[in-house]
């Protein structure tokens, strides 16, 4: 018997007539509809079987006179199984029960409905304003059916931002929206007691910029791979090869298997570059500007590959629903090949005179800590979990694209820190590489010249649901599709890493010096503009209260006053 | 007069504060990809700073946001002057495919003055180089300003229209000598001296 099958059974029996309809159509998917009444029996029974939480996705369903729906999505890591509960609140009432107090990771996905669709939550512990902008009138939610798109009421001035009060004892230095260590717009404001940090708040969301409301009203499916990608410049395929799966999968169309495997050699290429970035900037970030150079010296290659391959740097717009735009042939692949091995000579070079240096040993060790257990509940993923033991790869736990078929390793590192991080990037890269010239190998034999995409026979049916998930550089993103009419999604949910990592920010910045503030919130690759999509911001908890080591603080405190 | 300026004074030693205003970080690395060795603006005395109290410049990316709006107003008075700014990537030059957006305002140009604009999505390397080059008058500029005029025809572009209206037949688009078009020339000359 299967998981699902198993799942769905044991569901049935603890919960009887609450579960409406269970769906196991599509291998490694579980779509289940509950009662409202049921939505947190079934969170707390998901999380008992050791699933993994990802996003909710809420939509407006009042067209087809079922109010407001909302779907929890979940993974189980070692059962290859993602289950999505949906749930659904009529228009007059749309309140749902908040899973946020059994799973902390929820926090942000239920805000940010109360701000876009204006639901509500019982027993939320926070439920303020996430995505939309301070000056935002009240009452207004643009993700409803009912709000057009550009609606944009008047901006009110000089509207500041509603943070909480520093707890007693602590000053606060304010981070951003725009500082040097942050290179996209956040808010960061982090309570200080002389050069330890005690708590932190976050407001973010600057970078919101509409763009699921974009596709749900605006854009065809067709398009949407284009503006997915410029859902953020640095993971831009990984989205756009996440939402055409998404539709794929809502649609169950089998794309060519030449297609796959060119998918997985740009999302490669594209770790690869991305890692290489992370690194160059994580230097920056402590102040050792020659790792900055040499890092990005020997990703610049990799940018040119990349243009050589799609005719663009950045933003490759290689990926269409059915398949890809173009071929990489026989001789090109040859120039790839070329490309790696110098990539990976320089990269050894370069990662022998980083681990073998004090100054990072330093700076990095022991710095930005969460255990292994705090990952687990704020659901941490990619790079930044796997530093901390947690071996969770969905390129081997939910294969996709061509990944079934090549053989890499997932690194895992048990620092638990920003070493770890770094360890798990840097060795990351010769995976990628590894991957990469499996997949041109395995390319060389499958025919050439076939069509690199299915043609559509017929519009996409409406009503289905599509979930796929994609390993991102920094992390899993989760798409989520339902399809619609007008040959448009009904609703398309991104759930970005930097979404789950950036919750568990204060927690790593606890008890730290605020010099290191820059390297930890770097440790988990913050990427905003993925995060942001939509609207904007803020988030936080000063932990002030809970200080174990106040006596000794004081006693500094009392020390410092006497010099 | 801005241009002689930029020429005398930031000539050799620009310092620009780099604003991300709501981009999707494909300008944003594209800029900090001009410092790094291969391309290594510092060979013009271009700096980039974390203040914009420091700097001579600002390179904006990304689409103004909604909750930007107003910092990015802060930042550009931040700056002494004189001051240029640059428009780096489609977005902050008009919007880019999300211009009117519940959470976008627009480009950058709706919230403070642009000096120059750099198009692409995101734009390469050289081309934030050149651009900023042609601000210090470094290089020349490889395209004359077009100054866009009403066209007058030698023929009555018009006249088509009126046969479909006067007629209610679409004819179709023939030569001017053509015979079967022409009417005659009685009704065309009708219509012209009408």
């Amino acid at each position: 018997m299967s998981r699902a099958e198993e799942l769905s059974r044991r569901l049935r029996e603890e919960l009887g007539n609450l579960v409406l309809d269970l769906e196991t159509g599509t291998p490694g998917r579980l779509f289940i509809d509950v009662s409202k009444e049921a939505l947190g029996k079934v969170a707390a029974s998901l999380k008992n079987q050791g699933a993994r939480y990802q996003a909710a996705v809420a939509y407006d369903a009042r067209k087809t006179g079922q109010g407001f729906g909302l779907i929890h999505t979940f993974a189980f890591d070692r059962d290859s199984l993602l289950v999505a509960v949906r749930t659904f609140a009529p228009e007059d009432d749309p309140e749902f029960e908040s899973i946020t107090p059994l799973i902390p990771g929820a926090g942000w996905s239920e805000r940010e409905y109360i701000d876009l669709l204006g639901l509500k939550f019982k027993n939320h512990p926070e439920p303020r304003r996430l995505v939309l902008s301070d000056d935002w009138p009240e009452g207004i939610h643009p993700l409803r059916r009912d709000v057009p798109h550009d609606l944009m009421p008047p901006a009110a001035e000089e509207v500041a931002f509603r943070l909480e009060k520093a707890p007693a004892g602590t000053s606060i230095i304010p981070f951003g929206p725009f500082h040097a260590s942050l290179h996209e717009p956040a808010h960061f404001s982090v309570y200080v007691d002389g050069e330890d940090i005690k708590g932190c708040e976050y407001r973010g969301f600057m970078t919101h910029r509409g763009i699921e409301k974009l596709a749900q009203t605006e854009l065809t499916y067709n398009e949407v791979p284009f503006v997915a990608e410029r859902i953020c410049g640095i993971c831009g395929s990984v989205h756009s090869v996440n939402y055409a799966q998404a539709v794929e999968a809502a649609a169950g169309l089998k794309i060519p298997r030449r297609a796959e495997f060119i998918r997985t050699v740009m999302l490669e290429i594209e770790r690869l570059h991305s890692h290489l970035l992370w690194l160059g900037v994580a230097g920056h970030l402590i102040g050792f500007d020659t790792v900055f150079m040499q890092s990005w010296r020997i990703r610049e290659k990799i940018m040119w590959l990349a243009e050589k391959i799609t005719g663009n740097r950045k933003t490759y717009g290689m990926v269409i629903i059915g398949g890809v735009r173009r071929d990489i042939e026989r001789q090109r692949a040859s120039e790839i090949r070329v490309v790696l091995t110098e990539v990976e000579k320089e990269m050894l070079a370069l990662e022998k005179a980083i681990l073998k240096d004090k100054a990072i040993h330093k700076r990095t060790k022991g710095v930005g800590h969460l255990s292994k257990e705090a990952a687990v509940s704020w659901n941490l993923v990619g790079p930044v979990a796997r530093a901390r033991g947690l071996a969770i790869d969905v390129r081997k736990d939910h294969p996709y694209a061509a990944y079934d078929e090549v053989d890499f390793e997932v690194v895992t590192a048990d620092s638990c820190d920003v070493w770890g991080t770094l360890v798990v990037r840097v060795k990351e890269v010769y995976e990628a590489i590894r991957i990469i010239n499996q997949c041109l190998d395995k390319l060389g034999r499958l025919p050439e010249h076939e069509p690199l995409s299915l043609v559509l026979e017929g519009p996409v049916p409406s009503g289905r649901q599509g979930l796929s998930v994609v390993e991102a550089p920094r992390g899993e993103a989760v798409h989520y599709v339902l399809t619609g009419d007008d040959n448009r999604p009904e609703r398309w949910r991104v759930r970005a890493p930097t979404y789950a990592h950036l919750q568990a920010v204060p927690d790593m910045l606890l008890n730290n010096k605020l010099a290191d503030f820059p390297i930890i919130v770097g440790q988990i690759d913050p990427c905003i503009s993925c995060t942001d999509r939509v609207l904007v911001i803020k988030l936080g908890q000063g932990r002030a209260e809970l200080l174990q080591k106040q006596e000794l603080e004081r006693i500094s405190r009392s020390r410092r006053k006497e010099r | 007069m801005l241009k002689k300026l930029s020429r005398r004074a930031f000539r050799r030693s620009l310092w620009v504060y780099h604003c991300n205003s709501g981009a999707c970080n494909g300008c944003d690395i594209e800029i900090l990809n001009v410092l790094t060795p291969y391309y290594d603006v510092e060979r013009f005395g271009i700096r980039l700073v974390g203040s914009p109290r420091h700097a001579d410049a600002i390179l904006l990316s990304g689409a103004v946001t909604r909750p930007t709006l107003p910092l990015v107003k802060k930042v550009y008075q931040a700056v002494p002057a004189p001051k240029l700014v640059f428009a780096v990537g489609s977005c902050a030059i008009g919007g880019g495919c999300w211009y009117d957006t519940y959470n976008v305002t627009g480009g950058g140009e709706k919230a403070i003055p642009v000096n120059y604009f750099i198009p692409g999505c995101p734009p390469r390397p050289e081309a934030i180089i050149y651009g900023v080059a042609l601000a210090l008058g470094l290089v020349d500029k490889k395209v004359v300003p077009v100054e866009l005029k009403q066209m007058e025809f030698p023929v009555d572009m018009y006249r088509w229209q009126r046969l479909l209206e006067t007629n209610n037949v679409i004819y179709k688009l023939l030569g001017e000598e053509d015979d079967r078009l022409n009417f005659g020339g009685k009704r065309d000359g009708q219509d012209s001296a009408g």
